[in-house]
């Protein structure tokens, strides 16, 4: 299963010496640009669409259906549409915080995949801090929510931009603390480590991946994340129906756009984690890794646009409140419960 | 059985006997502050001094029990201004009284109701706006409907109405201000939410201060979708061209209902009656759009709370659908039925009959069901209780004190149904409960919505069976009303009906022509949105939003 980072490979493959620096600067320009792309098409292109047809699934409606087949074509138009319209740049906004923000909210979160192992030898690097490198990009994307937020010359963004720091705070160091009961499984911060340590059967055909060994940790990192990416019931920091869209309410244009991809490619991201620390990774029978990992990753995806259809949101005292004393206090036991299991029996 | 009256307070029934009230009885208890008696159609009239307004409504407050304000109508005559205030009693709404305050032509001044019904703060802003009567010791007398900054009062006599007149924005407060903060507290932000916000259900704007995320203080600013109803059914005869517009007052689809109040007050205004087929078609058609308007009620609230147009607002789109179509085919129409006419209704039920029950049994036969399904995904769920259990109280006084009826004085404890209390149609002759809840916060008022869709289903079952089995030679649908009716002169009616939202109140004054000389409208919205303040102050924004959405408020009814 172990198989060298992406730029290594492809070096190999086109026969270039891979222990040279500038040929591997290049490579791992190529392979960045690879992975991009296949995560912008996951993103950009199918998300959307796909969100469409989940919800109105969920919601016991049809969705596009009138371009192309299973009205795929709506991304064209979509792109077309959103594209052509105006960019309006409010009075007194703060630029260029205003105009950095939704990149900082795209950008960050993208970078999170460069450690990723999505099978057949798709993975950028391989560092041994993986975990918390992926944990310090996605938290990034927070900055460029209170950028946003502040920086738009709107009380509403400004609310928006306030709560999405006191969410993030309050369910990141739930996260991360779940996140490090895996690490004691696995002994190892590299992606790759944890997630040939899940590689083993538990029982019988059941594979040791950490959702099946913790499933404790598996639901508390599942509820974290959602926090985290900012969907239902933890939607707050856009809640429509009481400030507006929250830190985005003044961007229109390419700049919503690239807001809307940065909630997108966050979403994925969290699936991605998700997929690596608890269920395998790449890992399954018969089809490609890289197949199984996306399975994984739109599994999770699945399961955020459900949670948005189906469960209300709550308030925002609720919300912290939920995270300080629900979610703190549990990702802590487990956290100690893991170590001393870990510390007996291994 | 919750049809019967609750017992009354038997200290506070001055006057009250087994034929109604007993106005002597009342005017002995005023003294000398009555100075006339007027008989109107629903109710005696006293006439009282205007520097009298408060001793007078106060005595009656609390010695005789007239705790509901009902409506404050103002009109002006060729000699003077008059301010009529219409009270009832929550215990039994048939014990009615109007008070008339007249006040002189050159300076109408009037004592404000305010003190003793905070109800009345708002109609009589509405009373000074349009007809531009002057209330003392009104706590904030300022234009309500119309824009600060208009010249004249609409339904005066001497206003011009070919003057048109043009509300620059710069006349109004700058919503951008330098300093987000309101000048009084600098801790506090003062934010505009709406007119155009997702959840305010229309162009409703509260203008909210807040400490944090908390509410310090809001209030609503109301009037942007007004269009002049009452002076547009001024100018139209009452035979015909005015039972369009009361669809376009709560056009949630609760047309009918406001068609019955409309017809209910001008055919007791013309003494006409009504078959008792037309009324079965009445009431079963009503109830259908009581139904639509509580499934609309119910989807947007979860739209409030859930965030988004998630599965249960669309599911209630989707049940709501059947009703509309059974609508359809009853009246051609799916929004502005005009379906009843005075004395009756436009046509007899779709042909083939048969059919036509039967879709309305399927339909109801399908909904507990469907509502059992909204318990599980709405009332049932743990998030959904968290974030509307003691959310928006609203405690009985209160209600009792701004007027407010329907689903959210309900919701409040307050048995008060005027289907039941003040019988019109065929509900007495039906077996029916009023739904109570005593909580008063935001989950009472879904309850009692999702508990009267039953009870609803409950009196269209029962009306289809009347009518299934009615002669056919019998099927009289509409009473002889003649071609061009023209009331006797000087005749005035208050009457209400329960429409979706609560009491749908229409005064009409005749004056011997074949248009009304005053047609008010009580709007049942515009009492309930006044107890917004009340119930969020403290509160949190989305609890707002949440008591905003149970308020169930339609602008098409509170700006008229």
């Amino acid at each position: 299963m172990q198989s060298a980072p992406l730029p290594e490979t492809l070096a190999n493959l086109l026969g270039f010496d891979p222990n040279s620096t500038p040929v591997m600067i290049v490579m791992s320009l190529i392979g960045a640009a690879l992975i991009g792309t296949l995560m912008m098409t996951n993103t950009a292109l199918a998300g959307p669409w796909a969100k469409r047809k989940i919800t109105a699934a969920f919601t016991d409606r049809i969705a596009v259906n009138r371009i192309g087949p299973f009205g795929l074509f709506i991304i064209v138009a979509d792109a077309v549409r959103l594209l052509s319209k105006e960019l309006i740049v409010p009075e007194g906004v703060d630029r260029p915080a205003w105009d950095l923000a939704p990149l900082v909210i795209a950008s960050t979160a993208l970078l999170g995949f460069a450690v990723i192992p999505m099978g057949n030898g798709i993975q950028l690097a391989d560092p041994e801090v993986g975990l918390a490198y992926v944990f310090a990009t996605a938290s990034m994307a927070s900055v460029g929510l209170v950028m946003a937020g502040y920086a738009s010359n709107n009380k509403y963004s400004f609310l928006g931009g306030l709560r999405a720091v006191a969410q993030n705070v309050a369910y990141e160091i739930p996260l991360i603390l779940t996140g490090a009961s895996v690490v004691i499984f696995a002994g190892s911060l590299q992606m790759s480590e944890i997630v040939a340590a899940q590689q083993q059967s538990l029982i019988g055909p059941l594979p040791s991946w950490y959702a099946f060994v913790n499933p404790f940790a598996f639901v508390l990192f599942l509820i974290a994340n959602l926090a985290e990416v900012g969907r239902n019931p933890f939607d707050i920091p856009e809640a429509p129906t009481e400030i507006v869209a929250g830190y985005q309410t003044e961007y229109s244009s390419v700049y919503f756009v690239l807001v809307y991809l940065g909630e997108f490619i966050h979403i994925f991201l969290g699936g991605a984690i998700i997929a690596t620390i608890f269920l395998g990774g790449p890992a399954g029978p018969v089809l490609p890794g890289i197949v199984w990992f996306m399975i994984k990753i739109w599994g999770v995806f699945l399961f955020t646009q459900w949670a948005r259809s189906a469960v209300p949101r709550v308030r925002i005292d609720q919300l912290i409140e939920i995270g300080w004393k629900g979610m703190l206090v549990l990702s802590l036991a487990n956290l100690l419960l893991t170590a001393v299991i870990v510390g007996v029996i291994a | 059985m919750s049809l019967e009256k609750p017992s009354r307070d038997t200290e506070l029934d001055v006057g009250a006997t087994e034929d109604g009230l007993d106005y002597d009885a009342l005017a002995d208890l005023l003294g000398g502050h009555v100075l006339d008696r007027e008989e109107h159609v629903n109710a005696e009239g006293f006439v009282i001094r205007p520097d009298e307004v408060q001793d007078v409504l106060s005595t009656l407050r609390q010695e005789v029990g007239f705790d509901h304000l009902s409506c404050v109508t103002a009109q002006e005559y060729d000699d003077r201004y008059e301010s009529i205030y219409h009270l009832r009693k929550y215990a039994d709404p048939t014990q009615e009284l109007s008070v008339v305050v007249p006040s002189p032509k050159d300076d109408p001044h009037n004592e404000s109701a305010a003190r003793v019904y905070d109800t009345a703060d708002w109609h009589e802003r509405e009373a000074y706006d349009l007809v531009g009567i002057e209330y003392d010791d009104h706590p904030d007398l300022r234009r309500i409907l119309l824009p600060e900054t208009w010249q004249g009062h609409p339904l005066s006599q001497d206003y011009n109405q070919d003057q048109p007149q043009i509300v620059p924005l710069r006349e109004n407060a700058n919503p951008l201000q330098d300093d987000h903060r309101s000048e009084d507290d600098p801790d506090t932000m003062f934010v505009n939410i709406g007119p155009h916000h997702p959840a305010t259900h229309g162009v409703l704007h509260v203008e909210t201060v807040l400490d944090g995320e908390q509410i310090a203080s809001l209030e609503p600013d109301i009037g942007y979708l007004h269009r002049c109803e009452e002076q547009m059914c001024q100018q139209g005869t009452y035979r015909h061209q005015i039972m369009p517009y009361p669809d376009r007052w709560d056009y949630i689809s609760a047309g009918i209902l406001n068609e019955w109040a409309y017809a209910r007050a001008a055919e007791d205004l013309a003494d006409i009656e009504v078959p008792e087929y037309a009324q079965i078609i009445r009431t079963m058609s009503a109830e259908m759009c009581r139904i639509a308007a509580h499934m609309l009620a119910l989807a947007t609230f979860a739209l409030d709370v859930f965030g988004d147009f998630t599965a249960v607002f669309q599911y209630g789109i989707r049940d709501r659908e059947i009703v509309q179509n059974l609508l359809e085919d009853l009246t051609g129409q799916r929004l502005m039925f005009n379906y009843l006419r005075l004395g009756g209704v436009a046509w007899d039920l779709p042909e083939p009959r048969e059919e036509y029950f039967e879709k309305v049994r399927d339909f109801l036969d399908g909904l507990p069901h469907k509502l059992e399904e909204y318990h599980d995904l709405v009332t049932g769920n743990e998030i959904f209780q968290m974030r509307c259990v003691d959310t928006g109280v609203l405690s009985r006084d209160q209600v009792k004190q701004y007027g407010a009826t329907g689903p959210v004085a309900r919701g409040s404890g307050v048995d008060y149904d005027l289907r039941r209390d003040d019988p019109y149609g065929y509900y007495d002759e039906l077996d029916w409960d009023v739904v109570t809840e005593q909580g008063g916060d935001n989950f009472s008022r879904v309850l009692v919505r999702m508990r009267e869709v039953e009870e609803s289903a409950r009196i269209i079952s029962q009306c289809v069976d009347l009518l299934e089995d009615w002669p056919e030679d019998d099927r009289e649908i509409q009473a002889n009303v003649p071609r061009t009716l023209r009331p006797d002169p000087d005749k005035e009616v208050y009457r209400a009906v329960e429409g979706a939202k609560g009491e749908l109140g229409i005064y009409i004054r005749s004056d011997g022509t074949d248009k009304p000389a005053r047609f008010k409208i009580r709007s049942p919205c515009f009492s309930n949105l006044q107890t917004l303040p009340e119930m969020s102050q403290g509160e949190y924004i989305p609890d707002m939003i949440a008591s905003l959405g149970s308020l169930d408020i339609v602008l098409g009814e509170v700006d008229r």
